[in-house]
């Protein structure tokens, strides 16, 4: 049995340590069947997992499918007359994330921006960390938050002030009650407001400093060089960050349905209280008996929520492929991990 | 302003390269100055954005603090909810029923991601792909999806327990650990492989003394990130601990969580109830950023172990 000279400046490292520790294990056991089943027991795990996952929600909604039929996609919820569509609940995912959206992305692309690019050092450094902690803040306090104290605020200064402006108070006519489409669009964009900031500046501090030195070179401004260097070269991870920033706004159950008002007549103002898929699923899910249609119904919601989020995921990744020669598109993992991972 | 006409006939070419740099510094300052002006009001709105996102996150972090910080005690961090109006009110047990859900939750899904990910690094293939696929599509999926899929599995066959919720925060960590773990052994070179096969050694010594061990900061990292962002889930939770009013330390009984803890007292009309919704936010949202903290703190220590 043969030992391995230590490193040449004598320091120990772990994987050479490591490849020692194969010498002198080497054939001391027979066979590598238990790591073949290791390996194979996990994926056969989470395959497993995964398909249950699809199986049972087809199978609990199907009754729903089966008596709504398509119409299950346009309709509205009306257990007393024994209709279960997700019409309405659709719109309202639909509203609240466009509001989400509208508000959090040119907000946070700016702010995302000016970190990366046109502050100083001494503002972007503590306020990148801020906004990087901000983004572990659970969903349910953002809620919590948004119920105690921006339904009032919105009751009784924000919305009826919304209602005088001209021509954009069409959107939003009907009484100001606080809990409302419009509400929860704002919460949902705090919540996803610190994804979007965090994960685009990582793109943007992604691209090359050759290129920002190029910019320079020919003379442009700061702004200039973030314009049309940087934030082109960007665009990719911009992307991935606001179809993840998307997805949560899609999904997003809890705080929703603790600031949404939760009405199930279609919403024709964006003051009228609504309720999401993830809101309306909350709220009726404990309400309907186990075996009957209704709770099919809701399971039908979740299957429909679901198939939104996978559609908005694979549209956002073909998006990131379309250029020819670009490397792999990142996951949403992936994106998780540059935000909160130690590289950043 | 400078006549942009200028008539070069009959002038020496000294003059006329004159004229033409006074022409180009005259036009290049104008632009300058325009492209400077555009500059500044460009960075002062994205400072303004920048001052528009901080407000509402800083003014929520800071109403949660004091609101929260007067309904902390000792007391509230180990006694059981009392009824409206009874002093003594605490969420210990919500403490113990998050700490205990999500510590067999780890326990399910960390040796599943683990193996899981050894499988996609070792059998690159359609079989992979597929796995990979599944994974950014439980991501991506909303979590009431996966406390609802806990339901209809665990809770219709078990009844409520904070198994059933362990199960759904399992599989809603799952899918992150598998891309963790698979992106930190990806960043193991190959090298080190080949120099551990070359010895002659088995397939699961390489990887257990050579790939793991290169790799466990990436790994240790994303796992607790993991962790964070399933410990702050309330939609998971809801329909399958059912919550308790009680210490419950068996898993197979209701429990209760802190996450359901702000939803339930937060949607009372009580002030004590509220005044309890906000003091858990508080040590929730305490706990959670510890965890981030923490899962830096210690993948800098075992990088700079490592090396």
């Amino acid at each position: 049995m043969s030992t391995i000279a230590p490193a040449a400046n004598g320091a120990s490292w772990a994987p050479v340590d490591g490849v020692a520790a194969t010498l002198a294990d080497r054939r001391a056991r027979p066979g590598g069947r238990l790591y073949a089943a290791v390996r194979w027991g996990g994926a056969a795990l989470f395959a497993g997992v995964f398909a249950l996952l699809i199986f049972v929600l087809l199978h609990e909604s199907s009754s729903a499918f089966a008596h709504m039929g398509i119409t299950i996609l346009w309709r509205g919820w009306n257990p007393a007359k024994n209709q279960y569509g997700a019409g309405v609940f659709a719109v309202g995912t639909l509203l609240t994330t466009l509001v989400a959206l509208v508000i959090a992305v040119p907000i946070g692309l700016g702010t995302a921006t000016f970190l990366a690019e046109l502050a100083p050092r001494w503002v972007a450094a503590p306020c990148t960390v801020l906004v990087e902690f901000l983004a572990a803040v659970p969903s349910i306090v953002v809620g919590l938050w948004g119920l105690i104290v921006l339904t009032p605020l919105f009751a009784r200064h924000v919305e009826p002030f919304l209602k005088d402006v001209p021509v954009l108070g069409a959107l939003f006519h009907g009484p100001p009650l606080g809990a409302s489409i419009l509400l929860a669009g704002v919460v949902l964009a705090i919540m996803i407001l610190p994804t979007i900031v965090a994960l685009s500046r990582v793109a943007m501090s992604g691209v090359a400093l050759a290129d920002r030195e190029a910019g320079m070179a020919l003379a442009a401004t700061r702004w200039q060089v973030a314009r049309r260097v940087v934030l082109p070269g960007a665009r990719r991870g911009i992307r991935a960050a606001v179809t993840l920033a998307m997805g949560r706004a899609l999904g997003e159950a809890i705080a929703v349905a603790m600031v949404v008002g939760n009405n199930t007549a279609f919403p024709h103002s964006l003051l009228a209280p609504g309720a999401t898929l993830g809101s309306a699923i909350v709220n009726s899910f404990s309400e309907a008996n186990p075996g009957t249609l209704e709770k099919s119904g809701v399971v039908a919601l979740v299957v429909v929520l679901l198939g939104i989020s996978v559609l908005v995921n694979a549209g956002g990744q073909i998006l990131l492929r379309a250029r020819k020669g670009a490397p792999p598109p990142r996951g949403p993992v992936e994106e998780i991990l540059a935000v909160t991972g130690p590289a950043s | 302003m400078t006549d942009t006409t200028l008539s070069l006939e009959g002038t020496p070419p000294a003059t006329v390269a004159a004229g033409h740099r006074e022409l180009v510094r005259d036009g290049v300052q104008r632009r300058l100055g325009r492209r400077r002006r555009v500059g500044n009001v460009a960075t002062s709105l994205c400072a303004a954005a920048l001052c528009v996102s901080l407000v509402p996150l800083i003014a929520l972090v800071a109403y949660v603090v004091s609101r929260g910080l007067p309904a902390l005690s000792v007391g509230f961090l180990v006694h059981t909810p009392t009824p409206e109006g009874i002093p003594g009110n605490g969420i210990g047990n919500a403490i113990v029923g998050t700490l205990v859900i999500v510590a067999i939750a780890m326990a399910m899904a960390v040796p599943v991601g683990l193996a899981t990910a050894l499988f996609v690094v070792e059998r690159p293939g359609t079989l992979s792909t597929a796995l990979r696929f599944g994974a950014d599509v439980l991501t991506g999926a909303p979590s009431i999806a996966i406390g609802v899929f806990a339901y209809a599995t665990f809770v219709i066959a078990f009844g409520y327990s904070g198994l059933a919720g362990s199960f759904a925060l399992a599989v809603l960590m799952l899918p992150i650990m598998l891309r963790a773990d698979e992106e930190a052994m990806a960043t193991v070179p190959d090298d080190l492989w080949e120099a551990g096969l070359a010895l002659g050694s088995r397939r699961a010594r390489v990887v257990r003394s050579v790939v793991l061990r290169s790799a466990v900061p990436g790994i240790v990292t994303g796992n607790l990130l993991a962790m964070a962002r399933a410990i702050g889930e309330t939609a998971p939770l809801i329909f399958t601990i059912f919550g308790s009013q009680f210490y419950a330390f068996r898993p197979t009984s209701p429990m209760a969580a802190m996450p359901l803890t702000i939803y339930t007292n937060a949607t009372q009309p009580y002030a004590d109830a509220q005044r309890t919704a906000w003091g858990t936010a508080l040590v929730l949202m305490v706990l959670v950023v510890m965890l981030s903290v923490g899962a830096r703190a210690v993948a800098a220590h075992l990088n700079r172990k490592a090396r």
